[in-house]
């Protein structure tokens, strides 16, 4: 069964056939067991002992970390891919948006509606846990609408900020 | 008869617990407190009896000393540890407490308000002679005036609004033809910020370190347990701290030892407390303030002078004598700490919340793990973000950063993120390594907060995420029993489909 796993930015082929895999043009055996009561598997691969600790999301999305770095991860069969592959020009093309990710207060807004925004730039700043955070833009892009406005308290997963015209990248 | 022989602590989290331990190994015993998003917490587990505060929110529990004063009256406790943070540095809280017939363990509420108020803390260790950061004490603006005192204070010198904060009216100047236009500057931009023009000037300390001495005050005297080198810190937030540090000699520690001794001496100090100093590249020290309670640091300290401080906190506050030997104190090996906080530095330092799901806490010869959650705990945004310090103890600082690397490449953490990979990433860098280190480092090596990107580690964790992924699909395909019937699939469905079929 070939699976692509998207990871990181990245999408790797991973090719698995009962307790052998093929990865990056390499052939060799991998096994992942559970460990009983924990949220922990190990992997054995090409020799090589790990172990990580793995959560189930949506069917196909994995949370996996391994000494405290975590990545999420999606993995996805041929057929589902190619499904993807047809339908992605429609897809991509709606709002971006930014998203509280964690319950806050909303202390100051650093844009405005129409403004055109560098990646890493600094758009609003949160409150939580009596420190500020700042968030920053992940790519350029041009502020659509602004959705909160400062002493605003926020839930975690509230739109703060809507992006559209320049595309992200 | 000991003065009490039960103590409340006022407190939560890592620091509640390593008292209540300290209590039971005192022969004490520890009543705890709680709010309601702590009910099932280790230091309520851990006590012999616990005291709910009411709502989570730190005002309604861990902030409110009235509740705190009737808890102990209730359990009959003789005395209350505050621990660090909430009320440990309120002199309201202190007195209140001694108002109330019981023992504040710590100092006396006349020596934390003398360290509390910062200009008058700066006016009383001038007095005794400690070393502080020269400068201006009043404001100046004439452009004479601040060319005089610049040239006594000596270049460079920082221009400070009054007002300050945030480095908003402030400007570093090198050589005195800089100095009238920096003043115009800083003036204009806190007039701006702060609404006061007011500006004062302070010699400026080039990449300082931030070196802390550890004192223990009894009734009969005051000594000093060395330094803690706590340079590696985010926006004022120490992540690590070592003990002794690389830049500090012997003899240094000797004076900036007596330094300490005399600042706590000045204010009538007991119990432990820790004078901060800023520690310039020549050798020279300045004092910043002082913490008047048990800090978060500790530990390291008490692993390399072979120290219990809470312990010592507890017998003090009995009115017994410190068990540290008469005579200068040497200390032995390295000692480091890592702080492991809730806060993800691959996702900007955000805090994150959530369940604990799982914790495999460091552990193996030479490592503590000072802990306040287990499996099962709850993350919220109402309190500090530390979940437990990781703590280590080897001959040499080398042998100490390869021993922490093994005891957090173990430790593992689900359900929240946190910032062991950015620790283990600082353990591996070479300046870092050398103990080449300031308060500004983190500033400067954002690089280190960065997430990485371990090629080998991701080709892995793709093939652990396919197998993830193939092993449940395996499992949600209904496995085909040799009768031929779907197993877990009712007969009855199966007839009613064939019907359906006919």
């Amino acid at each position: 069964m070939k699976y692509f796993v998207r990871v990181a930015g990245r999408e790797i082929l991973v090719e698995v056939d009962g307790e052998r895999v093929t990865v990056g043009g390499r052939s060799y055996s991998a096994h992942l067991s559970r460990l009983p009561a924990t949220p922990l598997r190990h992997l054995l691969a090409d020799g090589r002992s790990l172990t990580l600790a793995v959560e189930a999301g949506a069917p196909g999305e994995w949370a996996l970390s391994v000494r405290g770095t975590r990545v999420e991860a999606e993995v996805i069969d041929e057929r589902t891919r190619h499904i993807r592959s047809l339908t992605a020009a429609r897809a991509g093309s709606g709002p971006v948006q930014l998203k509280a990710p964690m319950p806050g207060l909303v202390v100051r807004v650093l844009v405005t509606e129409g403004q055109a925004v560098a990646a890493g730039q600094g758009l609003l700043v949160l409150e939580a846990m009596k420190m500020e955070n700042e968030l920053r833009a992940s790519g350029p892009a041009t502020v659509a609408r602004v959705g909160v406005q400062p002493g605003q308290a926020v839930e975690k997963g509230q739109v703060l900020v809507e992006f559209g015209g320049a595309p992200l990248t | 008869m000991a003065p009490f022989q039960r103590v409340l602590v006022a407190n939560r989290g890592e620091i509640a617990l390593r008292v209540i331990r300290a209590c039971h190994e005192e022969g004490l015993e520890a009543v705890a407190v709680y709010s309601d998003a702590d009910r099932t917490s280790p230091h309520v587990r851990a006590a012999d009896y616990a005291v709910a505060l009411g709502a989570p929110a730190p005002g309604e529990s861990y902030l409110r000393i009235d509740k705190l004063v009737a808890a102990a009256q209730a359990t009959g406790a003789g005395a209350i540890h505050p621990g660090y943070g909430f009320l440990a540095e309120r002199a309201a809280f202190a007195q209140a407490v001694v108002e109330a017939g019981l023992v504040f363990i710590g100092p006396p509420a006349s020596a934390i308000t003398a360290m509390g108020d910062k200009t008058e803390a700066r006016r009383r260790m001038a007095e005794a002679k400690v070393p502080i950061v020269p400068g201006l004490t009043v404001p100046v603006t004439d452009p004479a005036v601040a060319a005089r005192a610049a040239e006594e204070i000596g270049y460079p010198v920082l221009v400070k609004a009054a007002a300050g904060g945030g480095g908003k009216g402030m400007r570093v100047v090198r050589e005195a033809k800089d100095l009238a236009g920096a003043l115009e500057t800083a003036a204009s931009e806190a007039r701006k910020a702060f609404g006061d023009p007011s500006v004062y000037l302070e010699k400026y300390i080039e990449r300082p370190r931030h070196v802390e001495i550890q004192v223990l005050a009894d009734h009969e005297r005051t000594v000093h347990l060395g330094e803690r080198e706590c340079s590696v810190q985010r926006r004022h937030q120490k992540l690590v701290e070592e003990a002794p540090s690389v830049a500090v000699t012997p003899a240094l520690r000797s004076a900036m030892g007596r330094a300490a001794v005399a600042a706590a001496e000045a204010v009538g100090y007991r119990s432990a407390g820790t004078c901060e100093f800023l520690l310039a590249a020549d050798g020279a020290f300045y004092f910043l303030e002082m913490n008047t309670r048990i800090q978060v640091e500790h530990p390291v300290t008490e692993l390399v002078y072979g120290v219990d401080l809470v312990r010592e906190q507890l017998r003090i506050a009995q009115g017994r004598p410190m068990s540290l030997p008469q005579g200068p104190l040497t200390p032995r090996g390295w000692s480091l700490e890592c702080r492991i906080t809730s806060e993800d530095p691959a996702n900007g330092c955000l805090p994150s919340t959530g369940r604990i799901e799982f914790l495999r806490a460091p552990s193996g010869p030479g490592v503590r793990w000072d802990g306040g959650f287990t499996a099962g705990n709850e993350v919220t945004l109402f309190y500090d973000s530390l979940l437990g310090k990781a703590i280590v103890w080897a001959p040499t600082r080398a042998e100490a950063i390869a021993r922490m690397k093994v005891a957090l490449g173990e430790m593992v953490l689900v359900g929240v993120a946190t910032n062991q990979a950015f620790h283990l990433r600082l353990l591996d860098d070479p300046a870092f390594v050398a103990g080449q280190i300031d308060s500004q480092f983190l500033d400067r090596r954002t690089d280190l907060l960065e997430p990485p990107g371990d090629e080998g580690v991701l080709l892995d964790l793709a093939v652990a995420a396919a197998l993830a992924e193939d092993e449940a699909r395996t499992r949600r395909r209904p496995a085909v029993a040799a009768n031929g019937v779907a197993a877990g699939s009712s007969a009855w469905l199966l007839a009613a489909r064939r019907e359906g079929l006919r």
